[in-house]
């Protein structure tokens, strides 16, 4: 291959013009939807309305209908607000840090997955409520004043959880729609219905595309990538507390927050794969989120996975090191215990199968790459699941051993959680641009003045 | 205003006015100022007169009226209960005031002295008498639970008569007369009564009443599991009567033979006590030693210091074996050996023995030693399983090393009633079929259920033409009945006891009878007195009294006039007398050589028994299945196994690789004409070729609870022949059939399995132990080596006042479960069900963890009450992100229900794993809501919140007995003293192992246990500095080495 590496590779493919440009992405906004499209949403629905019934009985039976126990008092439900929690990381990533850092090739997936982060916490928020025991009184986890004179304990990591999701969630939506705004404004201006009209007028907050609009967007929007910066940190550190706070060996560990951070980006990088895949195929958007987009998320797929493989080795290590019995047992146990099998899912998931991608024609490759970001997926959840499980089902006292089997109410709150990210990421795809317009244009070929007129 | 004079005033002071008219002192103004509230505000308020128009008043006065009223009138609210006061304030109830009243346990023969807590007029708590002799204020895990059978869903509730095969309900009255008129033509055909062992002199005296009225009455006594061969070995030795008391507590040895004196043989509540009066750690030196010779892994072989791995039809032969070493080698004689004897016993060698039985013969001369040492000061015991000739065997033995004097001479068990024999029981059944009894009479009895499968009881009873059944719930042999009497319950009745020479009991009734029953007793001496259509609840007291009158008040040579003495024993519960015990003479030394040529104990032959044997065992929990509709009982792990629920056949690690078995598979054993199907568990230290089960589950038409509760092995029951023991069947073929049937225990299995696991409890430092040569030799051997250094991170907080602490005497814990039953009790804990149980969700506050060491073959088990630890540095008060969990200044850590919202991180993060998480509203979630039935909430301790679904609890420290302590502290001005609260557990502990107090004072007895040299906390590296203390168990061996 002879790639030029003086001149920056563009990052839209083929010479398409502005207008095209414009015309490609809102496409799918203008044109009633599809039977395709109904086919889908019908499906992810299904998988939505799963969930609602799982939570019905919830909610009407108590939390005995899952298959939590004493030792194992949280599992599906945990693991399943971290690994949705995580999967939210990649679009702040990507539309926050890759902004700050300059990375042009952003542009083109930053609307999508910073959606996807928004859905994902979404999917998550509903968890740390369903959870308790009586959901009814979840306000309680909140500190408000009232008669009783009653407060949060805020020694407790699932009050610092409440914070930080909530905070992520609120600056995260500032954050895309404040991205979304040019956007609106552009809609406004190309639709003719006039109900869209108006509710583009409105979101597009008067938008007009003048200097001063851009100057000031400009610099909201870099503000807003400032705050939204450290939470890709904090909100996956404090998630990681809700363990490493605990005595229980397994969970007590201070290499948790830097260990959650780069799996939950992993984890966020491969769901964010996954749906592209479909969405530039869907979409037509091939030229837009170019093979060169999936092969560098793959690369940050690689790195992190390597991450947390390495957080793996130095779990055991630590727990070889620490002398701790307790905490060799719990390590020895997650590796050859009962739940071997979760472990070794996780292993090659999440270690093993991500090092196809040192191939450059495994990153390069749709199917391949498909396959392996799913099992990548698969891989971070059961991370979780081996995190929360397997250090609860035997701790200290073998007395009180014991072993979790899940019940078909908790496989269907997980896939009802799917089903409510999917049936949101389809409704945004037909109701938003998926792309970032404005963005987008700013870095077509011949958008900036350069040295060689336009040409590489 | 106007007509103000302004210079008539005196000028206003320089003070801020309000407006004109203060300014210028407005006489109206002025006058208003005077009152507080406008005109019409205040108490003479008119609403003639000041509520004219629509004034605001007015408005406001019928909006509320009309919300009140809508409010009032519209919802259909749903608590439709009332809380009325008391008309005329009964004279002893003070709300809030629990009331005590002293009486009798009736849940087996052995009667135990009870004391009945009641509140507003309701039994809530059953504990011992601390006044009665013999159980010294303890009582068993079914006197706990059984204050549940008064309030069971399933009682019946009024007379039943079958007609055309449906039962009916009927009026007493009705029943009466046509019981009466029945019995009365009955003309010479009989009249069968069949009764358990009965110890009431009154009880006795109506059945003679009773004979006197029909004389072809006859009254017939069974139980599954009594003493009668044990009893008619020693009529053979020594030709006293029963078997003799045994002081356990002067025992420096104890051998016990297939003998669970521990667990359900005998007065069990007076022997745990004795024994453990010698594991004071005070005095260790004073330790006694327990050997055990046993089939199944029972709760006496658990706390034994040896256990030797032994089948009961082996039993002789190691018997045999001993006297042989003792006589022959160890040159003991004894006036009871002659040389007829001496000839036989050398071929029975203790060596040969060992080898053939797979035991260690070090331990076997180890007790031989023992044995020799302690001639005088030690007892052997033989279970009441084993068969004539072994007893006889066990007699001599004890004969040979002079443990007769561990007899108690001065007191014997006694019953008023005589078992009958199995050719009376063959006579009723073949009289019954050839029609010759009129009526049959189950005076709370269900021998359908009972007696043994051969005699064909149940179809016999078809050709009767009257069966009346008197029982409490409905069973098997109710429905065999054209008449069911609903009884009354124990709380719900009187009666005397009479279990022991000298002591007499009292039962009173501390609650009217709840449905519309009788006690058993009135419904016989009804039918007997002239006119049973005027039955008062009185019948029986009055019976009672004058009994007590004629035969036991003139034996006390009392000061006072009967009715006195009579409410002091009332007040008492139990009254004491000197009488005689009828002792044997003990003057048949020399009938051994004559008996042992009568049994033909010299062909008894050494060799190895092949086939299985099975063995039926009484149950820990539900006895012989008569607390089957027990949820809490059926709850209760077993005390070894763990199991709940079920029953199972307990078989040996090789026995089910033979069979090719693992847990859970199901086996059919198969004696004569005789199946049963059974799931197995694996239990380590069975003998191999051995099963061993436990009766009373596998109830039909007995309630929802016991519904589907285990299997029915209660055909195995035999009638015995030739004084062999109907409990054991050898020669049983087993085999594996198709098919598993899950037993669930509340701890895992896994101890054994690999070496991950293996002896975690040791490693972990969970179980400390010695033994103790070890600790006579350095008592401090505990913490040596250990480090101790712990830092904190905060400050410790000052405990000012009183600081609750527990200590925990894992040399005197039996781990019989007592305590639970208790605890469940005191703090309404609420019954899950198998399916929970299953997935882990058990809601006992306190559990007993037990451990194994050791091999499959020769397990050293341990057992360790869990509970909340009361942590200083609790870890689950700090992730609660509603600060629901929380500490007390008295050093307790408390749960908030109306907190808690369910996040389960306090559990998740105990590292002891004992809160426990309501996932449903298990009182709705058991058996479609079976015990949140009306009748059931009466049971609840009003002092304790019934949780509800979604919230977290655990054990409080029995907080509502603190401060009940703490208002009479407060009431008698004196300081809150640790002695002045008693947690359930600790009170109901038959060995005291459980000791409560305040840490901080020195001057306690519980002090010394809090910092004894053998305390030790568990999981003490985390420093969560728990408040209860556990004091490690020495195991009494020969050596230092555990």
């Amino acid at each position: 291959m002879n790639i030029d590496y003086s001149q920056e590779m563009p990052v839209i493919e083929s010479r398409i013009s502005l207008a095209e440009i414009d015309r490609l992405i809102s496409r799918p906004l203008d044109e009633k939807p599809d039977k395709k499209f109904l086919i889908a949403l019908s499906i992810t629905l299904t998988l939505l309305l799963v969930g609602v019934i799982s939570i019905s009985y919830l909610f009407l039976y108590g939390t005995g209908v899952w298959g939590l126990n004493q030792p194992v008092g949280w599992a599906f439900d945990i693991t399943n607000f971290v690994f949705w929690v995580g999967i939210g990381h990649a679009g702040t990533l990507i539309s926050a840090v890759l902004y700050l850092l300059r990375q042009k090739w952003r542009t083109g997936i930053a609307r999508f997955a910073e959606a996807m982060t928004i859905f994902a916490v979404m999917c998550a928020g509903i968890f740390p409520i369903i959870h308790t025991g009586r959901p009814w009184l979840a306000g309680y986890l909140t500190p408000y004043p009232n008669q009783h004179g009653l407060w949060v304990n805020f020694t407790s990591p699932l009050v610092w959880d409440v914070f930080a999701v909530s905070t992520y969630f609120t600056v995260s939506l500032v954050f895309w729609y404040v991205g979304l705004i040019p956007d609106f404004g552009l809609l406004r201006d190309r639709t003719a219905s006039k109900l869209k009209k108006t509710i583009y007028s409105i979101f597009s907050l008067g938008w007009r595309n003048s200097h001063r609009n851009w100057m000031h967007y400009e610099k909201a929007y870099m503000l807003l990538a400032g705050f939204a910066t450290p939470l890709v940190l904090s909100v996956h550190t404090i998630v990681s507390f809700d363990f490493a706070v605990s005595i229980i060996p397994g969970w007590h560990s201070t290499i948790f927050p830097p260990y959650f951070v780069a799996g939950a980006i992993f984890s966020g990088f491969a769901m964010v794969v996954t749906v592209l895949i479909f969405v530039r195929k869907v979409f037509d958007l091939q030229h837009i989120i170019t093979l060169n987009h999936l092969d560098k998320m793959n690369k940050i797929i690689l790195v992190t996975g390597s991450m947390v493989g390495y957080a793996y080795a130095m779990e055991f290590f630590i727990a070889w090191y620490s002398g701790n019995p307790f905490e060799q047992f719990i390590f020895i146990n997650r590796a050859f215990g009962p739940y071997a099998w979760a472990y070794w899912i996780m292993v090659s998931c999440n270690v093993f199968i991500p090092q196809l991608f040192w191939f450059k024609k495994v990153r390069r490759t749709i199917p391949v790459m498909l396959i392996i970001v799913i099992l990548v997926n698969v891989g971070m959840w059961f991370e979780r699941f081996v995190i929360t499980v397997t250090s609860l089902h035997r701790d200290f006292l073998p007395s009180s051993w014991g072993y979790f089997v899940p019940s078909v109410f908790d496989l269907g709150t997980l896939i009802g959680s799917f089903g409510l990210f999917f049936t949101l990421v389809l409704l945004f795809t037909k109701t938003l641009p998926v792309v970032a317009i404005s963005e987008i244009k700013a870095v077509a070929e011949g958008a900036q003045p350069s040295h060689n007129g336009g040409k590489h | 205003m106007a007509n103000q004079d302004f210079s008539q005033n005196e000028k206003p002071e320089a003070n801020y006015w309000r407006s004109f008219e203060e300014l210028y002192a407005d006489q109206k103004t002025l006058e208003a100022k005077k009152h507080e509230f406008l005109e019409g505000v205040t108490n003479d308020f008119n609403i003639e007169k000041n509520l004219s128009g629509l004034s605001r008043r007015k408005f406001i006065a019928l909006l509320s009226a009309s919300a009140a009223l809508a409010g009032a009138g519209c919802s259909d609210y749903r608590d439709k209960g009332e809380v009325i006061p008391y008309n005329v304030k009964p004279e002893e109830v003070i709300p809030g005031k629990p009331n005590y009243y002293a009486s009798t346990c009736n849940g087996c023969a052995q009667n135990c002295g009870i004391v009945i807590k009641t509140r507003e007029g309701r039994p809530i708590k059953i504990d011992g008498n601390t006044d009665h002799p013999i159980n010294k204020g303890k009582i068993c895990a079914k006197g706990e639970a059984s204050i549940l059978n008064l309030y069971d869903p399933s009682r019946l509730q009024f007379p039943l008569i079958k007609q055309g095969g449906i039962f009916e309900k009927a009026s007493w009255g009705s029943i009466d007369s046509q019981i009466k008129n029945s019995l009365d033509s009955a003309s010479g055909s009989e009249i069968a009564v069949v009764t358990h062992r009965f110890n009431s002199p009154t009880t006795k005296k109506m059945f003679e009443e009773f004979q006197i009225k029909y004389p072809s009455a006859k009254i017939y006594a069974y139980d599954v599991y009594h003493n009668e061969i044990k009893n008619s070995a020693w009529k053979k030795c020594y030709g006293g009567d029963v078997f003799p008391l045994i002081k356990w507590d002067e025992a420096n040895i104890i051998l016990s033979l297939e003998g669970d004196f521990l667990g359900v043989e005998g007065n069990v509540v007076e022997q745990m006590r004795l024994f453990s009066d010698r594991k004071n750690v005070n005095d260790v030196k004073s330790f006694n030693r327990l050997y055990v010779a046993e089939g199944n892994m029972s709760l006496t072989g658990m706390n034994a210091d040896y256990r030797f791995r032994l089948r009961p039809d082996n039993q002789l032969a190691f018997v045999l074996s001993l006297l042989n070493e003792l006589i022959t080698k160890k040159n003991i004689s004894s006036p009871a050996v002659d040389a007829n004897i001496k000839n036989i016993i050398p071929s029975f060698s203790l060596k040969e023995f060992a080898s053939q039985n797979g035991i260690e013969y070090k331990k076997l001369s180890h007790l031989v030693d023992d044995l020799a040492a302690n001639r005088g000061s030690a007892i052997v015991y033989g279970g009441r399983a084993l068969n004539e000739q072994t007893q006889i065997a066990v007699n001599l033995l004890n004969e040979v090393l002079g443990n007769t004097k561990t007899y108690r001479p001065d007191a014997v068990d006694i019953s008023k009633s005589v078992y009958s024999s199995n050719e009376e029981l063959k006579n009723l059944v073949s009289s019954m079929n050839s029609g010759k009894v009129k009526a049959v009479i189950h005076f709370d009895t269900n021998p359908v259920y009972h007696l043994p499968q051969d005699l064909q009881y149940e179809k016999a009873l078809g050709k009767v033409p009257m069966v009346i059944t008197l029982s409490e719930s409905e069973n098997e042999t109710a429905y065999a009945s054209n008449y069911v009497l609903p009884i009354s319950h124990t709380l719900e009745s009187w009666g005397d006891y009479n279990v022991r020479t000298g002591v007499y009991s009292l039962q009173q009734p501390v609650i009217s009878p709840i449905y519309n029953t009788r006690q058993k007793e009135a419904i016989l001496l009804n039918l007997i007195s002239d006119n049973p259509q005027n039955y008062s609840e009185k019948l029986y007291l009055d019976y009672l009294k004058k009994s007590w009158q004629e035969n036991i008040f003139p034996k006390l040579s009392s000061p006072f006039t009967f009715e006195k003495f009579w409410i002091g024993a009332l007040h008492d519960g139990v009254i004491t007398t000197k009488e005689e015990a009828p002792q044997s003479p003990r003057s048949g030394v020399s009938k051994f050589p004559s008996l042992w040529e009568e049994l033909g104990m010299g062909l008894i032959s050494h060799k190895k028994v092949a086939g299985f044997t099975v063995m039926i065992t009484e149950s820990y929990r539900l006895g012989d299945g008569r607390y089957a509709n027990n949820g809490w009982l059926q709850e209760l792990p077993h005390p070894v196994s763990k199991v709940t629920w079920d029953n199972y056949a307990a078989i040996s690690e090789r026995s089910a690789k033979v069979l090719g078995v693992k847990n859970n598979d199901l086996v059919e054993i198969k004696v004569g004409n005789k199946k049963v199907s059974i799931p197995v568990i694996l239990q380590p230290g069975v003998a191999d070729n051995f099963i061993s089960v436990e009766t009373g589950f596998g109830r039909k038409n007995s309630g929802v609870v016991a519904q589907e509760a285990g299997v029915n092995v209660q055909p195995f029951y035999a009638l015995s022949e030739n004084s062999n023991s109907p409990w054991m069947v050898t020669n049983a073929s087993v085999s594996k059939v198709s098919g598993s049937y899950k037993v669930i225990s509340t701890q895992d299995h896994q101890n054994f399995d690999d070496a991950l696991t293996k002896n975690a409890h040791l490693k972990r430092d969970i179980i400390q132990e010695g033994t103790v040569l070890q600790y006579l030799k350095d008592p401090d051997f505990l913490h040596k080596n250990k480090e101790h250094h712990l830092p904190n991170m905060y400050d410790d907080f000052a405990y000012n006042d009183v600081k609750w602490g527990m200590s925990i005497d894992l040399n005197r814990c039996l781990g019989c479960g007592n305590c639970i039953a208790a605890c469940n009790v005191e703090n309404n804990i609420p019954v899950v069900g198998k399916d929970q149980v299953e997935k882990g969700r058990e809601m006992m506050w306190l559990r007993i963890d037990r451990y194994y060491s050791g091999t499959p073959e020769e397990p050293k088990p341990a057992v360790q009450p869990m509970l909340c630890q009361h942590c200083d540095q609790a870890p689950c008060e700090n992730v609660c992100p509603v600060a629901a969990t929380q500490h007390s200044p008295d050093g307790l850590n408390q749960m908030v229900y109306n907190r808690c919202v369910g996040t389960r991180y306090c559990s998740n993060n105990c590292p002891f794993k004992v809160r426990r998480f309501n996932f449903y509203n298990f009182r709705d979630h058991f058996a479609n809501g079976y015990y949140l039935q009306d009748s059931v909430s009466l049971m609840h301790n009003p002092e304790v919140t019934v949780r509800s679904r979604g919230v977290m609890e655990k054990c409080s420290f029995c907080i509502q007995r603190i401060m009940e302590a703490r208002e009479e502290a407060i009431r008698v001005n004196q300081p809150l003293k640790g002695s002045d609260v008693r947690t359930a557990c600790q009170n109901s502990c038959g060995t005291e192992a459980i000791k409560f107090g305040n840490i901080k004072d020195p001057k306690e007895e519980f002090y010394q246990y809090r910092n004894h040299k053998l305390g030790y906390y568990v999981l003490e590296e985390l420093n969560v500095k728990p408040n209860v203390t556990y004091l490690a168990k020495l195991r009494n061996t020969h050596s230092e080495e555990v």
